[in-house]
């Protein structure tokens, strides 16, 4: 069952390579790389973890600290208003000196769940900074052609379910199976809204 | 999985669900709003913009049927009466008949010159640059001022309904300048530059103060229009030292 989120990433870094020409001049083009990038970390950890009996937290923490940076630095590039440039700003700095304590007070092998939330709640801020930016312009109109669009909806319905698991997986016993289920669901809405996005946008609403 | 396990399952994916379904709720309501509300806002403006070329273009004929009056009054009519006279006159000395003649023939030129004028092709089929020269040749023939057009040969096709409003705002200019202005010269050029139409129109006459007649009709009504096809509008007069108009459009 863990092998299923792989199975999506690799769907949807095969559709997003195909779909490639629709998106190349924009500032989403990185995610062809980010998401090839992430099928990768997880093989990486599924055959360290279940081929080499190893313990792969490593690779999963030095994961979630590239993917936030890469998050923050896309969001960066397309919030338009000064306000929120500064806040990405700001927010990256926050969110290294958390994952900088973490790496200097936390053993390496063990999850870094500061990081993780700290990185998330940022994250969702940024993405609802997005959409305040989408509703304020024209392109509320043609939104669902938008790229950016899907990558933010994704990215807050799966941290609105994340955060919650995050912290609920540790005061109830909630573990193997049921984690995983919830896991996978939450995977399917981050990959499926990936997906639409891929799918459905178009070249002209993509430029910018 | 245990009793508890499974309890515990279904307590975290409820409240997970629950999360998930309320920010979708939110975000499409939200969403949709303000969609609807910018399509509104969309609608609007058209129906502002086709009831403002209507009245532009009711103006312009209103505007072109007083020019035929007073021409058909000044011009026409001026030289029938003087072609009557030397007809008169022919009467008694018999030499005249070749001036009348010649009257009557320029009477009949002016006659001409007006029924194109009455033409209703003259409001859809102009361009711009041919509306203006109709109309600055009319200034010239009638003496009422010494007019000038220049523009540059690299001109791009606008929109016939901002055409036809830059037309009008154009109009109301030179109107004012016939009317108040006592005005002998009327300078009108156009520029065409790769996106940006610029159009100055000065004249020589008396001039007013702008910060007094900034609330004139005329002129706020000039303004209304350029804002409306998204042009910049900008008067500018000084007593005794003639006014200017000038008006930036960008070609989208």
């Amino acid at each position: 069952m863990p092998y299923l989120v792989t199975l999506l990433e690799l769907i949807t870094a095969i559709i997003a390579l195909v779909a490639y020409a629709k998106y190349r001049h924009s500032k989403e083009k990185y995610f062809l790389i980010f998401l090839w990038y992430t099928l990768l970390i997880d093989v990486l950890g599924a055959v360290l973890g279940d081929i080499f009996y190893v313990n792969n937290n490593g690779v999963y923490n030095a994961y979630t600290i590239s993917s936030m940076l890469f998050y923050f630095y896309w969001y960066y590039t397309i919030l338009k208003k000064k306000v929120f440039k500064k806040a990405v700003i700001v927010f990256s700095l926050l969110f290294g000196v958390v994952a900088f304590i973490s790496l200097c007070f936390e053993n390496w092998n063990v999850y870094h769940s500061y990081t993780f939330v700290t990185g998330a709640l940022f994250l969702m801020v940024l993405t609802l900074f997005h959409f305040h930016q989408l509703l304020n312009s024209n392109e509320v109109l043609i939104v669902k052609h938008k790229l950016s669009f899907w990558i933010s909806t994704a990215l807050l319905l799966f941290y609105v379910g994340m955060i919650p698991l995050f912290f609920l997986a540790k005061y109830t016993n909630i573990m193997g199976l049921s984690y995983q289920i919830i896991l996978l669901s939450l995977n399917v809405i981050l990959y499926g809204c990936y997906m639409t996005g891929f799918l459905w946008t178009k070249k002209e609403y993509n430029r910018f | 999985m245990d009793q508890e396990g499974i309890q515990s399952f279904l307590i975290v994916f409820s409240i997970i669900a629950f999360a998930l379904a309320l920010t979708v709720i939110l975000l499409f309501a939200i969403f949709q709003k303000r969609k609807n509300k910018l399509v509104r806002i969309q609608q609007e403006t058209e129906n502002k913009f086709k009831e403002e070329i209507i009245e532009t273009q009711i103006e312009i004929r209103e505007e072109t049927l007083r020019n035929i009056s007073w021409e058909l009054h000044d011009n026409i009519g001026q030289l029938l009466t003087l072609a009557k006279i030397q007809l008169n006159e022919a009467d008694e000395t018999c030499g005249n008949v070749s001036e009348a003649s010649e009257t009557i023939s320029e009477c009949l030129k002016e006659l001409r010159n007006l029924s194109k004028l009455i033409n209703p092709d003259t409001f859809t089929s102009l361009t711009l640059i041919e509306a203006l020269e109709m109309e600055i040749e009319r200034f010239n023939r009638m003496k009422y001022l010494e007019t000038t057009l220049e523009y540059n040969l690299e001109t791009f096709d606008l929109n016939t309904k901002v055409e036809t409003i830059i037309f009008r705002m154009l109009q109301e200019f030179f109107t004012n300048t016939i009317k108040h202005s006592k005005a002998t010269q009327l300078k009108v050029k156009l520029t065409y530059s790769e996106e940006t139409l610029e159009i100055k129109a000065e004249d020589n006459g008396v001039g007013f103060d702008v910060s007094q007649l900034s609330r004139g009709i005329g002129l706020s009504n000039i303004k209304n229009r350029a804002k409306i096809i998204g042009a910049d509008a900008i008067i500018e007069s000084k007593k005794g030292e003639g006014t200017q108009f000038l008006l930036t459009y960008k070609n989208k």
